[in-house]
């Protein structure tokens, strides 16, 4: 029994586009097991808000009545699912206020959520996945990291599909959780890549042919220049990272020890006489 | 000399009249009452933090088990033994999850002598894989506190000033035969500022009261198997560090992961130096990390390079330490009543099925109880506090 959770970022464009591959994803993981189980998070600059199961339906037993006179004879659970999604995306749209320029979301989160949502729901194997168009928020590291580890201690495997830029957070979340990283080509085949690379759970996966893992940089960043270094010093008071000595730690201000030579007393040395 | 402290025996004290415990309600049913047992004992106490305290990160750990004739009693199942070599697997799993950069070694004592079982190292897998051997040993004799504690003051001494050196005893024998006085070394602990917590398995003695009481450690005794999980993993948590450990800057090595596959012209096999210590016999290898002082190759994370003695750690294992340092506030536990607005747990989106739920005193959400167990116990962080873009 697997428990899948989406996370969807909004992108400049192809939104609607998004939406739809995701919607073929969702729909193919309940058809899947009959135990499957399917949560949806909407993430953006303000806050995260889950569009799939909605809490404004009460239960989705009065949406399940409208919809199940469909003309195409769908399965109710798919039917509802993509009516709830698209119904809060636009509830979602209509309330977010786009507050100047920034494209950054809170991505630490709506993971954050989706853990304690996975845990209460099932006590099994679990998998989640990440879709991201915005760029990584500097502000969240320390978060995002305890996110991650929480998830690699319950064994949830997070993965990734990237449809912009490179995120090294979540290339760190995939790698420590085991999950997948991928960077996709071309937008227009969101789809395909959800079905092929991101449907099937873990055991699965050690039979297919997957794209290989991407190789992350664990390099550390130095708290004084923000530049990646490969030998440090790390204060042993508050753990921060700097590149150069220096005898006191702008963090926590402590005062280090130095390690001073050992001073050595001049000897008297007796001068031989001229004779 | 001994300023002991005046606290009742557990005989001292009055009667515990435990049938008072469960109450009946006027229909005579007894649901209310194991309801509210239910709930408590989904509640653990969240052990209060301690605030603004420096904390000890990079830890060297001795555990000292005993393994004299005593062990071989079967209060604990099967024995005392194998259950206790089980809950360490378990202790040594958490405390390197919590700890990454700290160490643990493993010391037993019997027949009167102690000897080393691990050394003190980074690598959980070692001291797994000897724990695990470890239940095969015979118990016999009589443990010696004093060889044990001489054995592990003779590294702990050379370790730098600004970790911590802890000793962790499990002592389930009620007797220890010393070659001297126990007391000369407990103030030769004092001075190297070595910290040793005893956990008794059958009944208070007085000299483990007197060793830990002056080197600042804690000693309790075990009621059950779970109360002795309860009590180990309390020391995962790093301690307040004394107030003359030395601070300073450590040097440490972020190695990059190169993972090359036999397909590149490029990537050449090498050996990788941890086989130096595993009996398994050298093996190329065509990925690892690589040091970045003296380029010598190791599989994994933390490890100390044997060339060059430079610490390699990769930035996740720093970040695993963080929460240590800024700890989650408790949540207020409120009535369900008493909360205007829905009632939906913000974090998992259920029902409020309990009475009670517990709100961020900072961002005033509301929890139920599971979530606010996880939240504290592994996220370390409140999910609605995060989405306010002050919060770091």
């Amino acid at each position: 029994m697997s428990c899948y959770g989406f996370h969807i970022f909004f992108t400049k464009f192809t939104l609607s586009k998004c939406l739809d591959a995701v919607m073929v994803m969702g729909n193919s993981h309940l058809a899947l097991t009959r135990t499957n189980k399917l949560a949806v998070i909407a993430s953006h600059c303000q806050d995260s808000h889950f569009l799939y199961p909605s809490k404004s339906l009460g239960g989705g037993d009065g949406a399940a009545d409208d919809v199940s006179s469909t003309r195409d004879g769908k399965y109710e659970l798919l039917a509802v699912a993509n009516s709830t999604i698209a119904a809060e995306i636009r509830n979602v749209l209509s309330k977010a206020e786009v507050r100047g320029n920034s494209t950054d979301t809170l991505l630490a989160g709506s993971l954050a959520k989706a853990l304690c949502c996975i845990l209460t729901n099932s006590h099994l194997v679990c998998l989640e996945q990440v879709i991201k168009a915005a760029e990584d928020c500097a502000l969240q590291y320390m978060n995002f990291m305890n996110v991650i580890f929480a998830a690699q201690k319950q064994n949830i495997l997070i993965d990734a599909c990237v449809l912009d830029s490179d995120s090294g957070l979540l290339q760190q979340a995939c790698d420590i959780t085991g999950g997948l990283y991928l960077k996709i080509p071309q937008k227009l085949a969101l789809a395909q890549y959800l079905l092929w690379v991101f449907l099937p759970d873990s055991e699965q996966r050690s039979q297919l042919v997957l794209p290989p893992p991407a190789h992350v940089d664990y390099r550390a960043a130095c708290f004084c220049h923000r530049n990646l270094i490969e030998i440090g010093y790390v204060c042993s008071v508050c753990l921060s990272i700097f590149c150069n000595f220096s005898p006191i730690c702008t963090t926590c201000e402590t005062a280090f020890k130095i390690q001073l030579p050992q001073m050595v007393k001049p000897k008297k040395k007796k001068l031989k006489m001229p004779a | 000399m001994d300023e002991e402290p005046e606290r009742a025996k557990r005989w001292e004290g009055g009667y515990e009249r435990t049938w008072e415990v469960l109450k009946e309600d006027e229909s005579g049913s007894l649901k209310a009452t194991v309801e509210e047992i239910l709930f408590q004992s989904k509640r653990r106490r969240v052990i209060e933090s301690h605030g603004q305290v420096r904390l000890g990160m990079m830890r060297h750990l001795f555990v000292v088990v005993d393994c004299s004739r005593s062990m071989e009693d079967q209060d604990l199942k099967p024995n005392r033994l194998t259950s206790t070599l089980k809950l360490l697997e378990g202790f040594v799993d958490e405390y390197f999850d919590q700890n990454p950069i700290s160490q643990v070694g493993v010391i037993t004592t019997k027949n009167k002598r102690a000897e080393k079982l691990t050394d003190l190292a980074g690598n959980p897998k070692k001291h797994i894989s000897a724990l695990k051997k470890a239940v095969d040993s015979a118990c016999v004799g009589e443990p010696s506190l004093y060889n044990a504690l001489s054995l592990a003051v003779q590294t702990l001494k050379h370790m730098p000033g600004h970790t911590s050196r802890e000793v962790l005893i499990i002592l389930s024998s009620l007797t220890t035969c010393d070659p001297a006085n126990i007391y000369d070394l407990v103030k030769t602990l004092k001075c190297l500022k070595v910290r040793v917590s005893v956990i008794g398995l059958s009944a208070e003695v007085r000299v483990c009261t007197v060793l830990t009481r002056e080197t600042g450690g804690s000693y309790h005794v075990i009621l059950d198997e779970s109360h002795f999980k309860e009590l180990l993993m309390l020391h995962v948590k790093p301690p307040p560090a004394s107030s003359s450990s030395e601070c300073s800057l450590i040097r440490m090595g972020f190695p990059q992961h190169a993972v090359a596959s036999a397909m590149e012209r490029d990537a050449r096999p090498s050996f990788s130096m941890s086989h130096l210590d595993s009996g398994a016999g050298p093996g190329l290898s065509l990925g690892g990390y690589f040091c970045p002082q003296c380029h010598a190759k190791y599989s994994e994370l933390p490890v100390e390079c044997k060339v060059c003695g430079l610490t390699l750690v990769s930035a996740p294992h720093l970040a695993r330490s963080f929460h240590h340092l800024f700890p989650l506030q408790p949540f207020v536990e409120s009535p369900v009543e008493e909360l205007q607005g829905s009632r939906f747990c913000e974090a998992c989106q259920g029902e409020l099925k309990d009475k009670s739920a517990f709100v961020c005193p900072s961002c005033r959400s509301v929890f139920c109880v599971e979530c606010d167990l996880f939240i504290h116990d592994s996220l370390h962080c409140c999910p609605c506090c995060i989405h306010s873009r002050a919060a770091l």
